[in-house]
Parts: C-alpha cells; sequence; structure tokens
C-alpha cells in the first residue's frame, strides 16, 4: 500500500479548509462537501489495497526525518485497527457536513474550515507512527473543537468550549511529560533518541514496575479524560449539549474514541505490567462509570445531555474489554470503538434534526413526534436499538465480547482452559455489574424514545413550520442517515467483517503485554537499570540539550 | 450407584462414545442419537427468510403509500408457506437432527498458551424434534393470526396497517431465529427480536400514554430477564467453550456433571455450573411472565387483540418454556434451579389465579390466566416432566389463542367493551354464534373439562407433581388453582355469553346516542379462523392418544417430540410410580436427582398410580369451579337447575358474597398491588438515587473540577502583585530563582549525578 494515500487523508482536508477559507461565503458548503466526498477516495483505496493478512503489520509506512537530532521524524503507517477508525473518520466526515447545511448560517466559512482542518488531525492521530506526530494531532484535534462549541454552540457555549478545552489539555499534558519519560527511558536503553512508537513500545516494558505505575498514570490522566472515564467525565455532557450537531457527532463518533485508542496503544503496550496491576481498579472505575451514568440518564430532561450521558456509560464497556486485557475484551473495545460512532453519532444527528425544527432539547417542550415525523421516528428508534444492544445491530457483538472477557479475566471460572490463559485481572462481578448497564439503558433509552416519539403531540408554543425544512426528514437529511443506518445493520450481522480485521493486532498486543519483559529479579534489575542509566549512556547519547546549554 | 429403570430413561445423548461407555448397551433402544449432527437441506432457510421478506415489504408498501390490504396477504402467504415448510420439514425428518447454515455471525478466535479457542455463533439452524414441535404452531398460529388481523386491524389502512404487519412479519422471524437458532446467541437474537416486535406491537396505539407506558415497561422489565440470560450465555461459553447445541449438548464435561446430578450428588459440580441454569431461569422468568417479573404481562394488553392472542398468549411466551426445554440437560446439573421453577410457576399459577378471579375486564382475565397457565408449565418442568410443560404449551397456544381471538372480536364489534358487566348474552344476538361456540370450546379447555386437550396436559403436570420427592404441596397447590381456574373462565362465559341480551357500546363508539348502538358481527375472515382454531382445540386432545412410540416407550405424540431431542428426560420417580401400581413391591429403590426414589411418596393420594388417580381428582376439581361460576355467575333459571340468579348485565349473585369478603376482593382486582410494591420499593428509590446522583455530578464531581480550574486563578490572584512593573521586584526575585537552580545542581553533583 502506498502511503501516499495516507498522505492525501491528512492534505486533502487540509488544501479544502484553504480553499473553503479563501473562497466565498455562499460556496463554503459545497466545496467543503466535495472535499470530505474526495477523500472517500483514497479511504476506499487504502481499505482496497490493505493486506488484512498481515493486519498487525503498519503498511503504507513512510518516514521523513524532522529533527534528526532529538530522533523526530513524520512517519506514518496504519494497520488494520487505525485503517478503520480512520474509515470511520472520513465516513462521517460528508455525513456531518450535509447535516450542517441549514443549521449552520452565519460564518461558513470558518465553520467548514475547522471542520476539515479537525479531520485533518483526527486521521493524523491515527496514522501516526511517531510520538510526536501523534502528539501534535493528539492536541490538534482541541482547537478546532473549541470554536466549533465557543462560535457555534447554544447559549451556554462559553463555559462548556472554556471546560471542555482546559480539561482535556490539562489531561494531556500530563499524558506529554508521561511520554517523555518513556522516551528519556528508552534513549537511556538503545543509546539513541527515538520517538518512534514501535520502538517506544518494544523497549518500554523493560521499565521498573514502580516506574510504569508512574508512566501509567501520567497517560491515563490524559485518556481517561478523553474517554472520559467516571469521574472525569464532566465536561463531555456540557459539551455536547452545547456543540453544534457536527460537533457533537465527531466528538462522540471520533474524539472520545482517541482515549481508548490512547489506552490501546500506548497505555497497554508501554506499562504491561503495571496495567494488568491496575486493571482491577480501571474495571471498577468502568463499571462505576457504566451504572452512575445510566441512571443519571435516566432523570435527563435535556435529550441531548441523555445521550451524551449514556456515552459515558457506554464507554465504560469500552474500557473494561481493555482492562479485561484478553483477545475477547480488546476485540469487543476495538469492535466497541466503531460500533458506537455509527449508533451514537446517528442518535446526535436525530437530535440535531429535531433541535433544528423545534429549537429545544426539553424533552417536556416536545414529543409524541410519531404522529408528525414517521420517517424521523423510524430511524430514532432504529439508532435507539442499536445503542441498546439488540442482536443483529452493531452494538451487540461488541457488548457480548466486553462481558465475555470480564469473565474470562478470571480464570478459576473456566475450567475448560488452563488458568492463567486468559489474564487475571477481572472477574465475573465485573461483567454482572456492568452487565446492570444492558438493563439501565434499556430504561433510559426507551423511556427517551416514549417521550420524545410516543403520546400524544407536544410542541412549543411559539413553534411555527421551518422556512426551509420540511415536517418530516428531508431528502439530504434521509442520505445522511443511510449509510450509519446500513453500517449499523452489516456489522450487526457481519461483526466479522472487523473481528478478522482486527484479530491480528489484538492478538499481538494481549501476547506482547501478557509476557512480562521483566527480568526475573526485580531489585537487581533496578540498580542495574540506574547504574546504566548514569553512566553508560551519557556518552552514547547525542543528547542535544546538553549540547545546546553551553 | 445407577440401576437399570434409571438407564432407560437416561439422556439419549449419553450415546456419545466418550460419554459414559459402561452404559452404552442399556440405552441402546432410545430413539436417536442426538449426538450425530448432520447438516440439513437449504429450503429450510425459508422459514426464516420468508417472514424476514414479508417484513421489508410491508416497509415499502408504507414508503410508497399502499393503502390496501396488501400487506395483511403479503404476510398471511409468508408465514403461509413458512408454515408449509415447517410441514415438509417434519414430514421429510428421518429422526437425525441436523443444523442448517444460513451464514456466519460471529466467530471470536482466541490464540492462547492453553491452544486455540474459537467462539462460534453463526446464523445456524439447529433441527430436531423440538424445533418442529415448535415451529409448527408458531408458523401455524401466525398465518392464521395475521388472517383475523387483516379483517380486525382494517379500521386503519395504510400506514399504521404496514406498520402493524411489518412488526408482525418480524416477529414470526424473530421467533424462528429463536426457537431454530443453532446456538445460544442466536437464541438470544431471536429472545431480543421478540420483545423488540412485543415493544413496538404494544406501543401500536403509540397516541395513548397507557399503551405508550405499557410498551416500556414489558421491554425494561424483560430486560432484566435477558441480563440474566445473557449472562447465563456468556458463563456458558466460560464454562464449557461452545455456544453451539450440536457440541454443546455432547460435551463430555456436561455429560458427566449430568451423571452425578441424577444420582442426587451436585458436590462433583463446579459451583459456576450450577449457576448457568439459575441464569438462564431469570431469562425465562421475564419472557415468560413468571412471578416476580409478571408484570409486564397483563399491561401488555393495550395492543391490538391479534398481538396479545398470537404474542402475549401463545408463542413468544412460551418462549422461557422453551428455553427451559432446550437447555434441559443444564438445568439437571444445578441442584436448585429446577425446584425454584417448580415453586415459581407453582406462585405464579396461584396468584395470578386469584387476580384473574376478581378482574372485570376479560382481556385482562385472559392475560392473567396465559400467566397462571405458563406457571403450569414452568411447574411441569421443575417437576421433572418436561413433557408435561411442553404438552400444555401446544394445547395452551390452541386454545388461549382461541380466547382471545374470540375476546378480540366481541371488542371489536362492541366499539371496544370488554367490561363483562357491560355485556350479556351475546349467545342470542344474531351473527355471534361461531363466537360463542369458540369461546365455549376455549373455556372447557381453560377449565380443564375431562377429553379437553387442556385436561390432559395439565393433568400430566399434577400428576408428576405427586410423584416427585417435595413436590406434593406443589400438585395440591395445583389441583387448587385448577378449580379457581375453571371459576374464572366460566364466570366469563356465563356472564358474557349467556342470560338476558344486553350490552353497551365501549368508549371507541362515536355514535350521538348510546341506545343506537348496532354491534357489527365479525366477517368470515374472523370466523373462518376462529372455527379452525376451535376444531384444533378440540383436535389437540387427540394428541393425547395418538403418536406414541413403542421403541422409545413414549405414550403421546408430545413426548415423541420432546423425548428425541435434548429435552429427553424422563422423571425416575414416575417411572417408578408405573412399576409401583403393578407390583407393590419395590423393584428399582434407587437414587434420584431429588433424592432416593421412595416407594410411600409415589402414591400420595389413593393406593393407585398417581397418573391414573389425577384424572378423577383433577376432573372433580374442575367440574366444582365451574358448577360454582354457574351458582354464581350463571343467569337465572338457566337450564331449569339455579333459580334466581342472574337477571341483568351488571350484577350476579357473588356480589354480596364478595361484599361479605371486606377488601379482599377489591385487593384482588388491584392486583394484591404488585405494581405499586415495585413501585415503592424499586423504581422510586432508584429513581431517587438517580436525582442524588445526578446532584453529585453537578456539585461534587464537576464541583471538584471547577475547584482545580479556579486554583490557577487564585494563585494569579496571589501572585498578581508581584507583576508590579517594579524593576527592583523583578531584580529580587530573578536573582532568587538563579539562587534555588544552583542548589538543585548543586545537590545532583553532591549526589554524583552528572558526570
Amino acid at each position: 500500500m502506498n502511503p501516499i494515500w495516507t498522505l492525501l487523508l491528512i492534505a486533502l482536508p487540509l488544501i479544502g479548509a484553504l480553499m473553503v477559507a479563501f473562497g466565498r461565503e455562499d460556496r463554503a458548503y459545497g466545496a467543503a462537501m466535495r472535499t470530505m466526498l474526495v477523500t472517500l477516495i483514497p479511504a476506499a483505496v487504502m481499505l482496497w489495497y490493505f493486506d488484512f493478512t498481515l493486519g498487525a503489520v503498519h503498511q503504507g509506512a513512510a518516514s521523513v526525518k524532522w529533527i534528526p537530532d532529538l530522533g523526530i521524524k513524520l512517519s506514518i503507517g496504519t494497520d488494520a485497527i487505525s485503517l478503520l477508525l480512520i474509515v470511520l473518520t472520513v465516513l462521517l466526515g460528508p455525513i456531518v457536513i450535509a447535516a450542517s447545511k441549514t443549521a449552520i448560517k452565519e460564518d461558513r466559512r470558518k465553520y467548514y474550515a475547522w471542520l476539515l482542518v479537525l479531520q485533518a488531525a483526527m486521521v493524523g492521530v491515527f496514522a501516526a507512527r511517531d510520538l510526536m506526530l501523534f502528539y501534535i494531532c493528539f492536541e490538534f484535534t482541541l482547537l478546532p473543537m473549541f470554536i466549533l462549541i465557543r462560535c457555534y454552540g447554544s447559549t451556554n457555549r462559553v463555559a462548556a468550549s472554556t471546560k471542555f478545552f482546559l480539561y482535556t489539555f490539562t489531561g494531556s499534558m500530563m499524558t506529554l511529560a508521561g511520554l517523555i519519560y518513556v522516551v528519556y527511558f528508552v534513549a537511556q536503553q538503545t543509546g539513541t533518541w527515538t520517538l518512534d512508537i514501535a520502538t517506544l513500545t518494544a523497549i518500554a516494558p523493560r521499565m521498573p514496575v514502580e516506574h510504569q505505575a508512574w508512566v501509567l498514570l501520567a497517560m491515563l490522566a490524559g485518556f481517561a479524560v478523553k474517554v472520559p472515564l467516571f469521574p472525569f467525565h464532566t465536561w463531555l455532557p456540557l459539551a455536547h449539549t452545547e456543540a453544534p450537531t457536527a460537533g457533537s457527532v465527531i466528538l462522540a463518533g471520533v474524539l472520545l474514541k482517541l482515549g481508548t485508542y490512547g489506552i490501546l496503544r500506548f497505555a497497554i503496550p508501554i506499562t504491561p505490567d503495571a496495567f494488568i496491576q491496575y486493571a482491577p481498579a480501571l474495571g471498577v472505575l468502568s463499571v462505576i462509570g457504566i451504572i452512575y451514568a445510566g441512571l443519571i440518564c435516566w432523570v435527563q430532561e435535556d435529550i441531548k445531555k441523555l445521550v451524551a450521558y449514556s456515552s459515558v456509560s457506554h464507554l465504560g464497556f469500552c474500557v473494561l474489554g481493555l482492562a479485561a486485557l484478553n483477545v475477547s475484551g480488546l476485540s469487543g473495545s476495538v469492535l466497541y470503538m466503531l460500533s458506537h460512532g455509527l449508533s451514537t453519532g446517528g442518535l446526535f444527528l436525530m437530535i440535531g434534526f429535531m433541535y433544528e425544527r423545534y429549537h429545544t432539547r426539553d424533552m417536556r417542550a416536545v414529543g409524541g413526534l410519531a404522529s408528525k415525523m414517521p420517517v424521523w421516528t423510524f430511524f430514532m428508534i432504529f439508532f435507539t436499538m442499536a445503542s441498546v444492544g439488540l442482536p443483529g445491530l452493531n452494538g451487540f457483538p461488541s457488548e457480548v465480547l466486553c462481558l465475555i472477557s470480564a469473565f474470562q479475566s478470571d480464570a478459576s471460572w473456566s475450567a475448560a482452559h488452563e488458568a492463567g490463559a486468559w489474564g487475571t485481572t477481572l472477574g465475573p462481578w465485573f461483567a454482572v455489574f456492568a452487565g446492570t448497564g444492558m438493563v439501565i439503558a434499556a430504561m433510559y433509552l426507551l423511556i427517551m424514545v416514549g417521550k420524545i416519539c410516543f403520546g400524544p403531540l407536544r410542541e412549543p408554543d411559539d413553534h411555527h413550520a421551518h422556512e426551509e425544512l420540511p415536517t418530516d426528514l428531508s431528502r439530504r437529511e434521509i442520505w445522511t442517515l443511510i449509510p450509519l443506518a446500513v453500517a449499523c445493520l452489516v456489522f450487526g450481522l457481519k461483526p466479522n467483517l472487523l473481528l478478522d480485521a482486527i484479530s491480528d493486532p489484538i492478538n499481538q498486543t494481549v501476547a506482547a503485554a501478557t509476557t512480562s519483559q521483566q527480568p526475573p529479579q526485580p531489585e537487581h534489575h533496578i540498580d542495574q537499570a540506574e547504574d546504566h542509566a548514569m553512566i553508560e549512556p551519557t556518552d552514547t547519547i547525542s543528547n542535544p540539550m546538553t549540547e545546546a546549554t553551553p | 450407584m445407577i440401576n437399570t429403570t434409571f438407564l432407560t430413561s437416561t439422556l439419549a445423548m449419553l450415546q456419545d462414545g466418550h460419554a459414559v461407555d459402561t452404559h452404552a448397551p442399556a440405552v441402546t433402544h432410545a430413539a436417536t442419537q442426538i449426538a450425530e449432527v448432520g447438516t440439513g437441506p437449504k429450503w429450510i432457510l425459508l422459514i426464516i427468510g420468508l417472514p424476514f421478506l414479508t417484513s421489508i415489504l410491508c416497509g415499502i408498501y408504507a414508503m410508497i403509500g399502499n393503502k390496501t390490504k396488501l400487506p395483511a396477504w403479503t404476510v398471511v402467504a409468508g408465514s403461509g408457506i413458512a408454515f408449509l415448510t415447517t410441514l415438509a420439514m417434519y414430514m421429510s425428518f428421518d429422526g437425525t437432527p441436523y443444523t442448517v447454515h444460513a451464514f456466519d455471525w460471529i466467530q471470536v478466535h482466541f490464540s492462547s498458551e492453553g491452544g486455540d479457542k474459537s467462539m462460534i455463533a453463526n446464523f445456524s439452524f439447529y433441527i430436531d424434534t423440538l424445533t418442529i414441535y415448535w415451529m409448527l404452531f408458531v408458523t401455524g398460529l401466525a398465518t392464521l393470526i395475521a388472517l383475523y388481523a387483516s379483517e380486525y386491524m382494517s379500521h386503519d389502512l395504510g400506514t399504521s396497517y404496514c406498520r402493524f404487519f411489518g412488526a408482525f412479519g418480524l416477529f414470526v422471524f424473530s421467533m424462528a431465529c429463536l426457537v431454530m437458532g443453532d446456538n445460544l446467541l442466536m437464541l438470544y437474537l431471536g429472545w431480543e427480536g421478540v420483545g423488540l416486535c412485543s415493544y413496538l406491537l404494544i406501543g401500536y396505539f403509540y397516541k395513548k400514554p397507557e399503551a405508550v407506558a405499557a410498551a416500556k415497561k414489558a421491554f425494561i422489565v424483560n430486560r432484566i430477564g435477558d441480563l440474566g440470560l445473557a449472562l447465563g450465555v456468556y458463563l456458558t461459553f466460560v464454562h464449557f467453550g461452545s455456544l453451539e447445541y450440536a457440541v454443546l449438548f455432547n460435551d463430555p464435561t456436561l455429560l458427566g456433571y449430568i451423571e452425578s446430578a441424577k444420582t442426587g450428588d451436585f458436590s462433583a459440580i463446579p459451583r459456576m455450573a450450577q449457576w448457568i441454569p439459575l441464569l438462564f431461569m431469570v431469562g425465562a422468568f421475564g419472557k415468560s411472565a413468571q412471578f416476580p417479573l409478571y408484570v409486564w404481562l397483563p399491561d401488555a394488553m393495550e395492543g391490538p387483540t391479534p398481538v396479545s392472542a398470537l404474542i402475549h398468549a401463545a408463542t413468544m411466551v412460551t418462549a422461557g418454556v422453551y428455553l427451559i426445554a432446550r437447555t434441559y440437560p443444564m438445568f439437571l446439573t444445578s441442584e436448585y434451579a429446577l425446584p425454584i421453577v417448580a415453586w415459581v410457576g407453582t406462585i405464579t399459577a396461584l396468584l395470578s389465579a386469584t387476580i384473574a378471579m376478581a378482574q372485570f375486564d376479560i382481556k385482562r382475565i385472559m392475560a392473567y390466566s396465559t400467566v397462571s397457565q405458563l406457571g403450569y408449565m414452568f411447574a411441569g418442568l421443575g417437576v421433572l416432566t418436561p413433557t408435561g410443560g411442553v404438552y400444555h404449551v401446544l394445547t395452551h397456544a390452541f386454545f388461549k389463542a382461541l380466547l382471545f381471538l374470540c375476546c378480540g372480536a366481541v371488542m371489536h364489534g362492541f366499539a371496544g367493551q370488554l367490561d363483562l358487566r357491560k355485556l350479556s348474552g351475546l349467545r342470542s344476538v344474531k351473527g355471534w354464534g361461531i363466537v360463542t361456540l369458540g369461546m365455549f370450546i376455549g373455556c372447557i379447555n381453560l377449565a380443564g373439562v375431562p377429553f379437553t386437550a387442556g385436561f390432559f396436559s395439565k393433568d400430566t403436570i399434577i400428576a408428576e407433581a405427586f410423584v416427585t420427592p417435595g413436590a406434593s404441596m406443589i400438585g395440591w397447590i395445583l389441583l387448587f388453582t385448577a378449580g379457581l381456574t375453571a371459576y374464572y373462565t366460566f364466570r366469563v362465559f356465563f356472564r358474557v355469553f349467556t342470560g338476558p341480551v344486553e350490552y353497551h357500546a365501549g368508549e371507541e363508539h362515536h355514535g350521538d346516542d348510546g341506545h343506537d348502538f348496532h354491534p357489527h358481527a365479525p366477517g368470515w375472515a374472523v370466523n373462518s379462523v376462529l372455527l379452525t382454531l376451535t376444531v384444533c382445540s378440540i383436535a389437540a386432545s387427540g394428541l393425547y392418544f395418538v403418536g406414541g412410540n413403542k421403541d422409545t416407550h413414549t405414550k403421546h405424540y408430545a413426548q415423541t417430540m420432546v423425548m428425541a431431542s435434548t429435552a429427553n428426560y424422563e422423571s425416575p420417580y414416575s417411572k417408578h410410580a408405573i412399576h409401583a401400581a403393578h407390583d407393590s413391591h419395590d423393584p428399582n429403590a434407587g437414587a434420584g436427582p431429588r433424592g432416593t426414589i421412595d416407594h410411600e411418596l409415589s402414591m400420595p393420594i389413593i393406593g393407585g398410580d398417581p397418573h391414573k388417580v389425577m384424572y378423577y381428582v383433577s376432573a372433580v376439581f374442575g367440574v366444582v369451579g365451574i358448577l360454582l361460576a354457574a351458582l354464581l355467575q350463571g343467569p337465572k333459571g338457566w337450564q331449569g337447575l339455579f333459580i334466581g340468579g342472574r337477571t341483568n348485565a351488571a350484577e350476579c349473585r357473588m356480589d354480596p358474597i364478595a361484599r361479605m369478603c371486606g377488601p379482599i376482593p377489591k385487593m384482588a382486582e388491584n392486583k394484591w398491588y404488585v405494581d405499586e410494591i415495585y413501585h415503592m420499593i424499586l423504581v422510586t428509590p432508584l429513581r431517587i438515587i438517580s436525582h442524588i446522583f445526578h446532584w453529585i455530578d453537578k456539585l461534587l464531581v464537576d464541583g471538584l473540577v471547577n475547584i482545580f480550574g479556579f486554583l490557577p486563578r487564585l494563585l494569579a490572584w496571589i501572585l498578581k502583585p508581584s507583576q508590579s512593573g517594579v524593576l527592583q521586584g523583578y531584580a529580587v526575585s530573578m536573582a532568587g530563582g538563579v539562587t534555588i537552580l544552583l542548589l538543585v545542581v548543586f545537590v545532583i553533583i553532591l549526589q554524583g549525578g552528572v558526570a
């Protein structure tokens, strides 16, 4: 696979952003839409040429020296997991643009330009094979989203955007600190500075467990806020509620996954021993999040806030799968990342379409829409069911795998398999408590559907028909939903399209994480490592910092 | 410690080579070899595919704005062909179970140190006699009820009509997946699918808040059960390493467990394996509306009557029975699962029968009666007779569907009137003959009048309760409940169909004057369906006398079908009782899953085989119930037997008795306040907790974040004076900074750090 396609995926939206920014206001939508549609082509080509039999290999790799002294390169490459996440991102692109057509009326150039920049940054995160590039893109997703919320959000947008930015930024700074330590440690070990992710993940697990724990904590500080994991979730409901529809869809569809992707790509491979040690704590937090956020959903009157909290609850399953640290858990988790983007993205679109017509998100003011908007109701129920985890739709396989993984990860419960083969981080109780999330999800989502779709028609007093939009969904709106709905159905019926693709990298990650690289006598080793760090490397490392200071 | 009697009742699958080789000769005459699972012809997939296709077609009709009865005919045709295909499947079945593969669904491969393992759950279908048995009445009834609904729903042709039949088709598809799926995840898919269709169809009249609330309640209460089922399925996979019936029920580990269970030695079975049936059981209680999860079913009557008949009486609610029958080997491995199933079924049967006695809405009475009859089925499964439970499913499906459809015809004809105090003497109204006949046949079945199908199937269950150790109390309660059942069933019949003609229009009547109301008698579609079901209900009793198999020692059709499936189990106590009746000595004493076989226990009533004695005893209970109903609810001078009976629709001789009982009838009418109690102890506290969480989230969790966010500002406020712009100040702080830096460097050098 030629790296040019990946580069195109990053470059095209940026070029498009420039064209939109310096083009005419009334053509902004068209230009943005065309750019997004064009980016589908390289994504399709990548899918076509990607060799899934070598799913764990980063294909289409390319690398350009950037700051050679520090070993910083611009290197890209995609394995199966990142490829699928990139495809999800690219797929959501035209959808969010189409969903903004009538919703955004002012300052369109700025809006669409930043959406395109955001797209490039998100692809960059998944494609990066160099820590610096990863981190830059990771942080750069914040700025466009901040602007989208700040300038195009609803009433409380200033507070929401500020909290979103500061909270996630603070978290990421700690992640950065942790990663810098990892780079430093690897440099000590190998004698050369490198930010190559593959090298880092290969060497870093040699860190003593106590160091790993701190690094893990630092990394989780950023990733857990991003996921968001209980109790670091309070920015999300606010940001979701205030963001424009496109912002919410991207936030739920892709940005939250950066957190779980980070855990999968960095926390687990770099600090496996500490991760195994702290996985039960992580599991407990996710289970609390599942139940706690689910119950909060139940008492929400703001429909968008409800779906936002449901994201917190759902992402709990995702982290639970990661914490189980076995094949089913990680597969389930990656599957969850993909499918949650589709179903919750769909729900946010539905809410957006409703909001455009009624200008309220309060379920007390608007409801019983089934008689007025049957097509809207159909899709609403469809995405709700996908979200509830109805078998046959996309949410189910991932939920099954995440819960099974929690069972499996306590070896004493599986008579048919040798102990130790599954990892021993969680246990059946995690599955039982997380499972109650299934019931709670059905409860709040069906109550939501009951209020908003069924019952006698309720409309706000000052409601009058939208001048551009028909009563029920327009053709454009239906076409934004159909790709998501089809994807929900296809991946519900053929989850193996994804599962087979990701099985290689997952198996490798699990195998690498569960075989400890700690030498037999850890105490002795620490001394050695310290000696190693103190004396040997200073000669061999070309340390630019020391060179620069005199 | 296994005696020969026991071995004849050994699960046929024990023939699987590696199970118990030494006992192999003793079981060779069992009917089929479950172990051999072949692959079947692809045309079987029509049973799954056609209903799904009809559902999609109905969606297309809705999109193109069809306003005819086309959706109904599509679904009737789809279900009808599915039924014919099922018949063909039945005819061509040669006794060897087989699977049919549609496409791969979920396959996860684990490569671990313990070797490569796979979780395989495909869109495949497992065909054995149990599947065929279930699918025959599911597709058959679906066809009939779709035909009935084509007329019944004709008042809202158009989008709603399409919506109704779309969901109907989807239901048949989901039910087929549930029953035919060859693995537990497919069963779960169907399980959730029928739940969704039930939700959509209960909420069919979505502008009615009660309907919406009922739909929601059904789905959520079911989900509690589903959680149990889901956890059970996951645990099954984790413990046995497979979800496919063909592999799972031949798993040597499972067979070993069953072997120890059959001698009552449960200590040899790991605790987690014993948890699996307990979890399945919770799922079954939810779907089949058993105590304490039964509360959704009576409310589900808000849906259109055909839906109540098909989904909430005949097919979907029996899914729990199917689940337990299908996984009966696993239920045997748990010490507590089957006794709990038996007791829960019994309690449910009694509780809902008492509620049914006090209701006035005839559809609700039928709903509670469904809950009660499902209780019988569970009790049957629990007292070690899967045959009894499964046989009752079939007979109940016919007569309960018939009863519901009759009630529906009444409701339809009298503008929504369902109150038995406002209807009387319908048998004398012109055009209601077939409905009256259908109702009568349904009622005698439900009441257990001798020689009806309901009588035989209910009897099997009660008799087994008396031979199973420790279950005779269950038997007595079920007998008593049978009396209550006869009473409330004929209460409806005597009140609504006999006596002076009197009727009041229901709330759906929009005429200016109530007196101008003319009921409209059912048309040909409804009448023909009622007639067919009446014939079926009568014919079902014949199944008790035909279809036995000499080779496998089965006595009737249902038993033959059950014994050739995975539910193949015959209670050793039952066998013993039959033997003991012939020769009074005790030739086969031994152990069973519920303790030692006891000669005395097998003869609890009169010194004969309980299976025989029970015919007379239960007949007495049934007849007494009917006579009481006639006496208390019957019309004046009916057949010259009862003088001074009911002379109008509203009052009967029960009324003064009810008044004497104080608050009890009122409490029963209010369903013993179970809903209110649930609200008080579950819903309200949970809602309060949710509100508390909401505030915690707002104030505490977010508050802490805000405090952290405020810290920099606080720091800035403290440090603001230092940014005075006075040069000396900057110089001082610079000096201080340099000093600290130097100190740090000094300390590092002292420790020998930087070379």
